[in-house]
């Protein structure tokens, strides 16, 4: 009798939770602290040093795109280094940029990606860095790369396709990595990124990448997955910043000591 | 009902590597032996609760009565102890204080870091992960 209660219990415990996240929601509403509860920190579904490497692809590198990504010498995964002889951007504080800020950071407990719609505007702001984007929705066409410098973010502009938002970025700096591995892209990157919101708690983002420079043909990101954090804003502002005096001491006094270089106390 | 199994297999993996990833630490598997502790007493000369991790400086008297000035940094962020509630703060050490210290070594042989694990201040744990129990908590151990 135990058993089909449970079962019962079980089954309709997972109704009330479907039509909860299946409730009343705007499918172009995409506003909200989302955390990302997808696995892969790497761009796409390529090998991060953790679990089988079974089912996962390689990067369609160049021979130059090859190249860049052997002299980035990252902190995290198969290629790993200690930090005192690495070269993450993130060791100086330097901007994380996009994608990686979409990558790798904007999970629990590094929370999260606030969405937040304005007239002509979609703004992003991520607490890892305490970073934020503006993606511009009044009409505007996406400039060439003869009209912008290259920006740590890009440059961006959304648009609805249905009800998928469609973000689409150019003018990136080449310094920084699309993830934490040390995935490298040129000046001349093109992002596509498609927000769909797939239930009241779920929003999905597929990205799409273009740089012939770097890899040999559009690279398609595995879908990653965001839940609605509905606490975050009960919470304290944590402010999360990089702070480029405090990493630098941390490096000097604990990193350089650990990977072997002269202890500077 | 095999099916069944191996895909709850299969979420509970994936949760597993999210929880690890969510953790992971900037280069601690290739800076420390993270298969090995070593036990370290010493005088704390100075507490830094920041980002990225926090930071324990303190010296350690050798056997030959000389002082080695020892550095350990923490796995979590300061907002992840923070939201342990057992009372992480950027008081919780003070210099003078007396800690024992279960730490991973460096891999460079004789460096003076290591990446703490577990944690007694003045005769008392303090839990460095989520999870852990409060300080003091841990038998007979005040």
């Amino acid at each position: 009798m135990r058993w089909p209660m449970l079962v019962a219990i079980t089954a309709a415990s997972s109704l009330v939770m479907c039509a909860q996240a299946a409730g009343d929601f705007d499918p172009h509403d995409l506003s909200g602290h989302w955390n990302r509860t997808s696995r892969f920190q790497t761009f796409s579904n390529v090998w991060s040093g953790q679990g089988p490497t079974q089912g996962t692809e390689e990067a369609p590198f160049t021979a130059a795109g090859k190249a860049r990504f052997e002299k980035n010498k990252p902190g995290y995964g198969p290629r790993a280094v200690p930090p005192a002889i690495g070269n993450d951007p993130m060791g100086t504080c330097d901007p994380l940029g996009i994608p990686r800020l979409l990558n790798t950071e904007v999970i629990s407990p590094h929370q999260t990606m606030e969405i937040v719609q304005v007239p002509g505007r979609m703004i992003q702001f991520f607490e890892w860095h305490h970073d934020w984007r503006e993606v511009f929705t009044d009409g505007r066409k996406l400039p060439s790369t003869d009209e912008v410098d290259p920006n740590w973010n890009g440059t961006s502009i959304g648009r609805w396709d249905g009800d998928v938002f469609v973000v689409s970025s150019a003018g990136f700096d080449d310094r920084t990595w699309l993830d934490k591995f040390g995935y490298p892209h040129s000046e001349n990157m093109r992002l596509d990124e498609r927000y769909r919101r797939r239930d009241r708690d779920t929003l999905e983002l597929t990205m799409i990448l273009a740089d012939p420079e770097t890899y040999t043909r559009p690279w398609v990101s595995d879908t990653k997955v965001f839940r609605i954090d509905r606490e975050k804003s009960k919470r304290w502002d944590e402010q999360i910043y990089c702070v480029p005096t405090e990493e630098y001491k941390f490096n000097q006094r604990v990193r350089d000591v650990a990977g072997g270089k002269e202890s500077k106390q | 009902m095999a099916h069944r199994n191996s895909r709850i297999l299969s979420v509970l993996a994936a949760l597993l590597a999210t929880a690890f990833s969510a953790v992971a630490h900037h280069g601690s598997n290739v800076s420390y032996h993270t298969d090995q502790t070593m036990t370290i007493a010493g005088t704390v000369t100075e507490w830094e609760f920041i980002n990225p991790h926090p930071q324990i400086y303190f010296d350690v008297k050798t056997e030959t009565g000389e002082i080695a000035h020892w550095a350990a940094e923490v796995l979590p962020t300061p907002s992840m102890m923070r939201n342990m509630k057992v009372g992480w703060t950027r008081t919780t050490l003070k210099p003078g204080d007396q800690i024992v210290l279960v730490c991973n070594p460096s891999r460079v042989a004789g460096a003076k870091a290591c990446l703490a694990k577990e944690l007694k201040i003045n005769g008392k744990d303090w839990p460095m992960v989520p999870g852990g129990a409060a300080p003091g908590a841990a038998k007979g151990k005040q």
